[in-house]
């Protein structure tokens, strides 16, 4: 799938910052026109979301836990064992428990551009800790 | 306007060069796998798995390598069969996952090795509303994780114990386009028989070479006297093979030791080859063998 701006002609860029699924797996996938700027969501509902994650591919570009062993099972298998968890985000922020549950929950294809969404919020903002009241604002922020 | 081949990437995401990517992982450990073949039923409980670790062990026996994926994602009991615990660590780097080493050297890839206890269902979700969706397709990656991400190393012969059921070799035929066949199980009941028959059929229909059929349970061995006698009263499973235009390659009889280890840990044929049971399991695997040497010339 691609997006084309229509008044420019030019191919539409997908934008890594400013992702946060809601808990129900609706999604808000944003593409910029990197002429003019224009900028436009795609939404897809739950049945959408889980549809695509059976490619293992992620949005945004493959990053480095997505090509790692067993990247998909590893995160997405309810009660792993540790040696499979590559869900906590490698930063120099202090992630909560509540907040690394959260962004584990994200969507394989989505959750390294939704990490990115939340640091970057984080950093903006000058704070180090990353708890469930933070994502919540960033969820704000980005109007899911 | 411009159309959808004039826009030379996706955006940014570069999906096709992801899913490449995984194919080519894919490709790369499949290649060094000599021969692919899945043992599957349409029917539960006919003992696929305990015939499936009795033939890796007769393979392992005549001196090739061998590694099975257990398949059966929801019902993964090839670990316990090789001695296989779910307490083992796991060892992951970036070259992939190690599989677990069973009774024999056979080398074993399943979802019990990957949960947490030996009672942890495989779920991939803990909320209530997971959906039908979600689960199935969940499955389909984990296969191809599965098979692309464990180190498999050189084998002469991967053996895949597929669940009840013919629904999943679509994923198979999908992910291994070079499977060198299927082995059908059947138990001699006219029940396993009628359902075993669509699994056949289905095959037949999608053009996945049948290496033949193994009647599982055809007698009774009495592991006391060794003697063998009659245990179901059902079709001749022979009919069946040749109503279909396929093989009968094998028939063993139900000898409670099978789906046992041995009091030393291995596998029933490696210590009772000699056995009735043990000599039906070795004419099987040659028949397997008659197969994949008459058909890979």
């Amino acid at each position: 799938m691609k997006f084309l701006c229509i008044p420019c002609d030019e191919q539409m860029e997908t934008q890594t910052d400013g992702i946060m699924p809601d808990e129900s797996k609706n999604l808000a996938m944003k593409f910029k026109c990197k002429k003019c700027g224009h900028m436009i969501a795609m939404l897809t509902n739950k049945f959408e979301t889980e549809f695509v994650s059976k490619l293992g591919v992620e949005m945004g570009g493959a990053s480095g836990e997505g090509k790692a062993p067993l990247s998909v099972v590893g995160s997405q298998l309810a009660q792993a064992k540790k040696e499979l968890d590559r869900g906590k985000p490698e930063d120099n922020l202090i992630w909560t428990e509540e907040a690394q549950e959260r962004i584990k929950r994200v969507p394989f294809f989505v959750r390294n551009m939704a990490k990115k969404t939340v640091i970057n919020f984080a950093l903006e903002k000058g704070v180090t800790l990353i708890d469930g009241k933070l994502m919540d604002e960033v969820r704000e922020k980005v109007g899911m | 306007m411009k159309t959808y081949e004039d826009l030379a990437g996706d955006g940014g995401s570069n999906i096709i060069s992801q899913v490449v990517s995984q194919r080519e992982k894919l490709r790369s450990r499949l290649d060094k796998i000599k021969n692919k073949v899945a043992l599957m039923s349409g029917k539960g409980g006919v003992g696929k798995s305990s015939i499936t670790a009795n033939i890796a062990a007769c393979l392992a026996d005549q001196g090739y390598s061998v590694g099975i994926l257990d398949a059966d994602l929801n019902g993964p009991s090839i670990g316990h069969l090789l001695g296989v615990g779910n307490d083992q660590k796991l060892i992951i780097n970036d070259d992939g996952i190690q599989p677990g080493q069973g009774s024999r050297g056979i080398k074993i890839m399943s979802m019990d090795m990957l949960v947490s206890s030996p009672d942890t269902p495989v779920m991939w979700t803990e909320e209530a509303g997971a959906t039908a969706v979600w689960v199935s397709t969940m499955e389909s990656t984990a296969l191809r994780e599965l098979l692309a991400d464990t180190n498999w190393g050189e084998l002469d012969f991967l053996l895949i114990d597929m669940p009840p059921g013919s629904d999943r070799m679509d994923n198979i035929r999908e992910l291994i386009p070079e499977l060198a066949g299927a082995v059908e199980i059947t138990i001699p009941s006219p029940l396993s028989q009628h359902i075993v028959a669509k699994s056949i059929t289905k095959n037949n229909t999608m053009g996945v070479p049948i290496i033949g059929l193994i009647e599982n349970m055809a007698t009774y061995v009495c592991p006391h006297c060794d003697q063998e006698g009659k245990l179901f009263e059902g079709q001749d499973v022979a009919q069946l093979a040749d109503r279909k235009g396929i093989s009968l390659i094998g028939r063993i009889p139900f000898d409670t030791r099978v789906s046992r280890k041995t009091d030393s840990g291995n596998l029933f044929y490696t210590e009772n080859k000699d056995s009735i049971t043990g000599k039906a399991i070795a004419s099987a695997v040659d028949n397997i063998l008659k197969f994949i040497k008459k058909n890979s010339k």
